[in-house]
């Protein structure tokens, strides 16, 4: 039997060196393409028409969209409207790869891997900051300075609220690395369990199948709350508290 | 955990950076804009019908009000040109009925003058009947011969007085 966590292996492809710098085209490169190959079709098939009563695929499109529409705008305000495009995307991209990695037995879950969702989380983070830097200049750094706290505990409060937000990009990345593997490690577990119990399989095979629905949830949930945090951290920037 | 092994990190940014960047164009600059559009659209077009409807509406209770207003004003007018002909036909009636009345009152005068004369004559011949009566019984009665005048005077007499008495 294999480990539990052989499927999150790396595989390359098509070995890649630029500049002495490894590049491959691994399994995890081709699962980013097929999940934005799968983003493309399901956007462009379903706006095909773009009737003006929707049917059933182009009102899941439009569904997606004003569901990112409307939590930036909930959480961020109007003047995030411009971050739309990006905000949708990251949610679009991390809730098709989670899917995606649900399929049995060939799937490849990019998302757990952390060296993925650290760099999109530094990205946010980075992002997020240069956009408080560029709006606010200097007063942007108010941001650590909690209001109506006595002067006293001022130095400590500070030193916690710029620890707080310098391990943004680590809480953002570790959960959804955390979640994706953990369920996934998990399925493999009790998937081994089914072939090794033989007749009395089925009751490990039903937990699976339950797990698999919990593990649908996961993986909707946390491309949700990966968007919804880098608007609540695009809030911050641009509205500082 | 095959997570933790640093060379795989580079192949894996470096792919999500293109891919990312390839979808993130692919939306910002086609999908996002025409779900845009197309949303917008429906805006639009719900918007606009509902701006019809109500001024469909507004049509609809102007040319109500309208037609109550004729209503009105016909009924209004046919109060007034019943009134008037009422009136009309009441003083026609009146006018005939005064010129009846005065028709009738002449004639009922001209009767009346033509039943007194009537009377007077008759009243006359009665008396010159009663004095050539009076004359005629005298005669047989007394045998005098009296004045014809003289008896005529005498009856004309009498005659006035009792004619007094019952006028009186």
């Amino acid at each position: 039997m294999a480990s539990p966590l052989a499927q999150f292996e790396i595989k390359t492809l098509i070995p890649l060196q630029v500049a002495g710098y490894d590049i491959s085209f691994t399994n995890s490169a081709l699962f980013m393409a097929i999940t934005v190959a799968a983003i493309m079709f399901f956007m462009i098939v379903g706006m095909r028409k773009g009737a003006l009563v929707p049917g059933r695929w182009q009102l899941s499109v439009e569904m997606c969209y004003e569901f990112i529409a409307n939590m930036l705008h909930d959480t961020a305000g109007r003047d995030a409207r411009k971050y739309f495009p990006f905000i949708f995307t990251l949610f679009m991209f991390i809730l098709f790869a989670n899917l995606i990695g649900m399929t049995p037995y060939f799937g490849f879950t990019f998302t757990s891997h952390i060296a993925v969702t650290f760099a999109m989380a530094s990205f946010v983070f980075i992002g997020v900051t240069m956009i408080g830097l560029a709006k606010h200049g200097f007063k942007f750094f108010k941001l650590f300075v909690p209001t109506g706290a006595p002067l006293a505990l001022m130095p400590l409060l500070v030193v916690i609220e710029l620890v707080s937000y310098l391990s943004r990009p680590i809480s953002l990345s570790v959960r959804l690395f955390a979640n994706m593997v953990a369920g996934h490690t998990m399925l493999k577990v009790f998937g081994g369990f089914v072939v090794a119990l033989g007749a009395l399989g089925v009751v490990p095979f039903a937990f699976i199948v339950a797990l698999t629905g919990l593990e649908l949830l996961v993986a909707c949930l946390q491309a949700y709350v990966f968007a919804i945090l880098t608007c609540m951290y695009l809030n911050d920037a641009l509205h500082l508290h | 955990m095959p997570q933790l092994d640093p060379a795989v990190f580079l192949p894996q940014i470096f792919w999500l950076f293109v891919i990312f960047g390839l979808i993130y164009l692919f939306i910002a600059h086609s999908a996002a804009p025409k779900i845009t559009q197309v949303l917008e659209r429906r805006q639009a077009r719900i918007s606009s019908d509902l701006e019809e409807a109500s001024s469909l509406q507004a049509e609809a209770e102007a040319a109500r009000v309208s037609h109550e207003k004729a209503l009105e004003e016909a009924r209004i007018k046919a109060t007034s040109t019943i009134t008037a002909k009422r009136e009309a036909i009441k003083s026609d009636v009146e006018a005939e009925y005064a010129q009846l009345t005065e028709k009738l009152g002449t004639e009922l005068a001209a009767a009346e003058v033509k039943i007194s004369a009537a009377k007077d004559k008759a009243l006359d011949e009665i008396r010159v009947m009663s004095a050539d009566i009076c004359k005629e019984i005298i005669q047989s009665v007394s045998g005098l011969d009296l004045d014809k005048k003289i008896v005529a005077e005498r009856v004309s007499a009498k005659f006035e007085a009792v004619k007094d008495n019952a006028n009186g």
